[in-house]
């Protein structure tokens, strides 16, 4: 089933671009010109998710996001801003947003936390409470934060152990530095050297050596993503 | 309503108030003599009365008439001196046929008309009227004199306020003009500061008066604000330039990119851009940091525990500085409590430090982050082995854009530090480099 994306963006351009990547990536898409016309879209619930700019002409984007949920419509929404700074971020994610991110970003960065985010709802809709996670031949036990490979045991430090229990939440998913920056380290800010980076070698190294294949793969431009398959 | 202008007004209060003084003094010694003079008059008739008196006793009827015949040479006129019987005819003296007052009571002293006809009825008597054996004694006088001499105060009391009023006047003008006039001084600088010469200040700043003190305030907020614009132009023309070797550096590998035949490498190319494009948007953002934690609000601080954020920022770089072959440790001194701290940007400092130390001073080997509880103040600080700043250098490191030639030929864009600074100021601390014999200290000390 094709997933319906709706855009509300008053930039022509932006909305264009949006669009045309979407589309591309296989969802199907709607755009809304401004906060009121969104609002009203949004009411009738048929959208997957909602990615709204921060600065609309009519009501802002987190304003109708809040209007969105007073209504009892539960779509999860990504807000697009200019507001860059770690202040803006957190402001935009306490103001009801599910995702927060600033212009300019890459598509390969939206793109990432729409799968996150939609994963996210398939997971609240359908799956109890896990105690198990299962890539391939990696097990990961949750309760006993446990990891094996093949039937080895890896020791993983809390902080690997963190990074790998998300990395399996969107097993198949791109996973990119800031997402991991922001849910694992709950950092807001790109701390300019490539940290994540080398945690994921870390991990990666632990995770492979010795093993038959390769299961943390690196996507070029974009993040990490954990998979059996290439 | 018209509006008058502040001159005016200034002037119309001065003269206003000097008119009102003055009338009100006037008004007070008018009262005064006047009080003072009819003391005189009473005390006059009474004399006379009493002596008179004394006459009749010793003398009789006789003796008075001719005590009073004795007062009336030479004639004078407003001289009242009479004895008139019980039903107030005259015996003696010259006093009107019809007396008003009725010689049946005695009259200490009363100031009137004694008579209905003749100059009696034209002046006022100030008299008094007492028994004489059978017969009643007038003795007074009449207040024709006393009247103009009243006159003559009056009007020159008169001619006084008058004189004040003139005075009051040009008292007016002269304060309107010395206000007004400095008052014109600091407008003065103040429009041809709003014209743009960043560098006029207001005159006479020297005395202690109101005036010198506003003068005082409006120049030490010039010098503020030309400082501000200043750094601002420092920081436009550093950023433009700054922006100009990356987007160079943009720009040449995209006509690289665009002359390469394999796509394969055209990939390649175009995600070194990509980089390149992050690096500038980093620039840009956290210089939007530095200028808005010049004006957080505390609402953003959270309860923070300074162990734990310390050692959080340990285990995330530990990695790092490891693969750029640094040891990186972690010691904390004392046992911090927790404080209410911008917990992200409180980090992004640290990391920009450690950052800074591994980017210049990995050859040290070494870099330790170290928390210190002092007597009111919590210290964290970040250790390194490497060339350090030189003393005379580090004021240039702190600057806003300012990198030392040795860091010229690294990345970066020198605003590392001073979000350090903004951030450390921004918790009502400080932040300070140090010799760390060898290598460099880098202290940002809160206020515990």
């Amino acid at each position: 089933m094709t997933r319906k994306i709706l855009i509300v963006e008053d930039d022509i351009a932006t909305a264009g671009y949006l669009s045309k990547g979407l589309i591309e990536a296989g969802y199907a898409t709607e755009t809304a010109r401004d906060g009121r016309d969104g609002l009203f879209l949004a009411s009738e619930g048929i959208f997957d998710l909602v990615i709204a700019d921060r600065m609309l002409p009519g009501l802002d984007g987190l304003t109708m996001i809040n209007a969105i949920r007073a209504a009892g419509i539960r779509t999860p929404a990504i807000v697009l801003s200019a507001l860059a700074t770690v202040d803006d971020r957190v402001d935009g994610l306490k103001a009801g947003a599910d995702d927060y991110l600033c212009k300019p970003f890459s598509f390969a960065e939206l793109s990432a936390r729409i799968e996150a985010l939609l994963r996210r709802e398939d997971r609240a809709a359908s799956e109890k409470q896990q105690t198990r996670l299962n890539v391939g031949d990696l097990e990961i036990d949750l309760l006993a934060r446990a990891v094996t490979r093949a039937g080895k045991a890896i020791p993983l430090g809390a902080r690997e152990f963190n990074l790998l229990e998300y990395l399996a939440r969107h097993a198949g998913q791109v996973v990119t530095r800031t997402m991991m920056l922001e849910k694992i380290w709950n950092y807001h800010f790109d701390p300019g050297s490539n940290v994540v980076d080398v945690h994921i070698g870390r991990l990666r190294r632990k995770l492979e050596e010795g093993f038959s294949g390769p299961i943390l793969h690196t996507v070029r431009g974009a993040g990490y993503r954990l998979s059996p398959e290439a | 309503m018209i509006r008058l202008s502040v001159t005016a007004r200034i002037a119309l209060l001065s003269i206003a108030l000097a008119l009102v003084t003055n009338a009100a003094l006037v008004l007070f010694v008018r009262q005064q003599l006047h009080r003072n003079a009819i003391a005189a008059l009473r005390r006059d008739a009474t004399e006379q009365a009493d002596t008179l008196v004394a006459v009749y006793r010793s003398g009789g009827l006789y003796a008075v008439r001719q005590a009073i015949t004795d007062a009336e040479s030479p004639p004078d006129p407003t001289l009242v001196l009479a004895v008139l019987d019980a039903s107030g005819h005259n015996l003696i003296g010259d006093a009107p046929a019809d007396v008003s007052p009725q010689p049946q009571t005695e009259i200490v002293f009363h100031i009137g008309r004694i008579g209905k006809r003749g100059r009696w009825a034209q002046v006022e008597t100030g008299y008094t009227l007492r028994p004489i054996g059978r017969d009643w004694l007038l003795a007074g006088r009449m207040l024709a004199d006393w009247e103009a001499e009243q006159q003559g105060i009056e009007r020159a009391l008169l001619l006084a306020l008058a004189l004040s009023l003139a005075l009051g006047i040009v008292a007016g003008l002269v304060v309107t003009r010395y206000v007004v006039g400095r008052l014109d001084r600091l407008a003065d600088t103040i429009a041809g500061v709003a014209e743009g010469d960043l560098s006029r200040r207001a005159p006479d700043t020297a005395g202690g008066d109101a005036f010198d003190r506003l003068a005082r305030q409006l120049n030490a907020m010039l010098d503020k604000l030309e400082r501000l614009m200043a750094e601002l132009r420092i920081v436009t023309d550093s950023l433009a330039h700054d922006l100009r070797s990356p987007l160079a550096r943009l720009r040449t590998r995209t006509e690289n990119a665009l002359l390469l035949p394999e796509s394969e490498q055209r990939d390649a190319a175009l995600s070194g851009l990509l980089a390149e494009t992050d690096i500038i948007m980093r620039m840009l953002s956290m210089l939007i940091e530095i200028s808005r934690s010049e004006a957080v609000s505390r609402e953003r601080f959270t309860e923070v525990d300074p162990a734990a954020l310390i050692e959080e920022i340990g285990e995330l770089y530990e990695p790092v500085a490891e693969d750029a072959g640094v040891h990186l440790s972690v010691a904390i001194e004392g046992e911090p409590r927790p404080l209410a701290l911008h917990r992200e940007l409180m980090t992004q400092a640290l990391t920009n430090l450690i950052d800074n130390a591994l980017r210049h001073a990995a050859a040290g080997r070494e870099i330790l982050l170290r928390l210190v509880q002092e007597r009111g103040a919590l210290v964290f600080q970040v250790e390194d082995r490497g060339p350090g700043i030189a003393e005379a250098d580090r004021e240039q490191a702190l600057r806003r854009f300012g990198r030392l030639d040795s860091a010229r030929t690294t990345p970066g864009a020198g605003l590392g530090l001073s979000l350090i600074q903004a951030v450390a100021q921004l918790h009502g601390g400080s932040f300070e480099l140090d010799d760390n014999a060898p290598g460099l200290i880098a202290r940002i000390r809160v206020p515990a």
